[in-house]
């Protein structure tokens, strides 16, 4: 029990509870007992271990308190986006830049598509820029000539057939006297009847016979019985190439009248290097296609085709050598009576305007009905 | 949560002194990072660094509530060097040294600071087997009055003695058994 005492005045002492004789008697026991110093000392160990191991253990339970809250914490911090109300405030404040970037963005790749689709399709139309010189007959212009010719009372055309211009026209010409005219294979595609008309409105049904898609040639011959001949041809038809710079002249219904055109062969190979035609430089129109291309003397040496878009005064004319061949095969293989192209020329020599003349006769307007 | 009210060691230093939760939560929350780095390229593990990092700041806290920590460098030094030095010595332990890795980092020397927590340490298990072989309701008893400061009445209806006295006798009591054990463990552990 004697230890026990000691430990209550020890802690009085400590405490301040000790006071007046008391104090001086456990001073002095302090300095002169060596079991109550002993005793002190022990006191004085065990308490202040006892207050710093309740210390660290509360601070060890703070640390992993925190430890668990960093690592809580970590987790979501870690993650690409943030946590769910960092991301809800950076969308409150960001949302109109990132709507407008999204729509720039929309705006550029759709953009981006669609010039580059409009780029291709102009290539394309690079890329089609022969255009074949068939004629789109615009109806009101056409049907108000028919008034006009109603109304002037032409005798020469009775028919019905009158009021219905044509979906269609080209020009075409004769080459044999027998009824026999070629056009460009591309004027009458698709027609259901074809009829043609010449510059003083004389009009006549005609059948197509024979049509060569590659030369773009179609061969035509009048079925209508008030026909008859067209008597001999001013014109011959050449065989052989004609000359680079030769001067060249066609006449042709690009309009309702008869129109004259002149130029020269500026090259023995047509679109693309086609070797079948020739490039002249002629400024043909729509309704230019099946004309006669004459040279100087009279001789024929194409027909009229088409022209290329892009360059300026290029228009093609295939050449008469193949017309020849086509002919000269049709009659052996199809025909009961050979067409007989005409090899004498009665034009050589003769001025530009008595040629024109006497050509002119020969040189008709096809109109093609496809409806 | 970035404090702006430590955003300097001062200010930390004087936040711990203060017993400022907040400042020791961020303080560990900051180098936390530096410490899972280093233990992570030297062969540890998540939990170890967690550890190790847990008793330098153990030491560090106690040494500034102390008032006994001379401080001549960053704080983010003088952990990592504690730090640097407690992971030797448990690789030693591991027998696994083989050196470390990164020592270019600035690191301070602590040796005398690292002793010093050694045998706190001690201590420290020391007294949690004394206590723990003290048992209930002795433990409860000395820690109401050592540590929570309860007033002699408190303790008495809360434990249901008597009258305060009995309460006093008992408390003493249970003193000195503590004292026996925590001696009989740690001088004799000290003594070998």
């Amino acid at each position: 029990m004697k230890e026990l005492e000691a430990f209550k005045l020890i802690e009085n002492y400590l405490n301040g509870q000790l006071q007046g004789d008391a104090l001086l008697d456990f001073e002095h026991q302090l300095e002169t007992d060596p079991v109550m110093a002993e005793y002190f000392k022990q006191y004085k160990e065990v308490t202040s271990t006892l207050g710093f191991y309740n210390n660290r253990k509360a601070l060890k339970q703070k640390l992993n308190a925190i430890h668990a809250d960093l690592e809580e914490n970590q987790a979501p911090a870690l993650s690409p986006f943030g946590n769910k109300e960092k991301r809800k405030f950076f969308w409150n404040q960001h949302y109109a830049t990132i709507a407008v970037a999204a729509s720039v963005a929309i705006l550029t790749v759709f953009g981006t598509l669609l010039s580059v689709d409009l780029w291709r399709s102009m290539g394309k139309q690079q890329a089609a820029r022969y255009s074949a010189l068939r004629r789109e007959v615009e109806n009101i212009k056409s049907s108000q000539r028919a008034i006009i010719r109603d109304i002037t009372g032409s005798l020469a055309n009775p028919s019905k057939e009158e009021v219905n211009p044509g979906n269609f026209t080209g020009t075409g010409f004769v080459i044999s006297p027998d009824g026999y005219l070629v056009t460009s294979y591309h004027v009458i595609n698709g027609a259901d009847s074809v009829f043609i008309e010449n510059r003083v409105g004389k009009r006549y049904k005609v059948k197509s016979i024979f049509r060569d898609k590659a030369h773009d040639l179609a061969i035509l011959k009048i079925e209508d019985k008030e026909f008859t001949s067209f008597g001999t041809l001013p014109y011959a038809f050449k065989s052989g190439d004609s000359d680079l710079g030769e001067k060249v002249y066609t006449l042709g219904y690009p309009r309702e009248d008869m129109v004259f055109g002149e130029g020269s062969l500026s090259s023995r190979s047509g679109f693309e290097g086609d070797t079948t035609s020739y490039q002249i430089s002629i400024p043909v129109n729509p309704g230019n296609s099946g004309g006669p291309l004459m040279d100087n003397q009279g001789n024929l040496i194409g027909v009229i085709s088409g022209k290329q878009l892009d360059l300026q005064g290029a228009a093609f004319a295939v050449k008469s050598a193949y017309l020849k061949q086509l002919v000269e095969q049709l009659s052996s293989d199809s025909l009961d009576a050979p067409i007989k192209l005409s090899k004498k020329n009665s034009l050589a020599g003769t001025s530009r305007t008595n040629q024109l003349k006497k050509i002119e006769d020969y040189v008709f307007v096809v109109k093609v009905y496809n409806n | 949560m970035p404090n702006v009210l430590y955003f300097s060691d001062k200010a930390l230093l004087a936040g711990i002194q203060n017993e400022n939760e907040e400042a020791l939560a961020y303080l560990y929350k900051l180098h936390f990072p530096m410490i899972l780095h280093l233990v992570q390229n030297n062969n540890g593990t998540d939990d170890e660094a967690k550890d190790i990092y847990q008793e330098a700041v153990i030491i560090f806290y106690e040494k500034v509530r102390e008032g006994s920590l001379e401080l001549n460098c960053q704080i983010k030094t003088y952990l990592y060097s504690i730090c640097r030095r407690l992971w030797l010595k448990r690789l030693a332990l591991k027998n696994r040294f083989a050196g470390i890795v990164s020592e270019s980092d600035t690191f301070v020397e602590v040796e005398n600071d690292i002793a010093e927590a050694t045998e706190k340490e001690e201590q420290f298990s020391k007294m949690g087997e004394a206590l723990a072989l003290l048992g209930e309701p002795c433990k409860t008893l000395l820690e109401d009055f050592y540590i929570q400061d309860l007033s002699m009445q408190t303790i008495t209806d809360k434990f249901g003695y008597t009258n305060s006295d009995n309460t006093k006798n008992q408390k003493y009591k249970c003193l000195l058994r503590l004292k026996k054990l925590f001696f009989n463990i740690y001088k004799a552990d000290v003594v070998k």
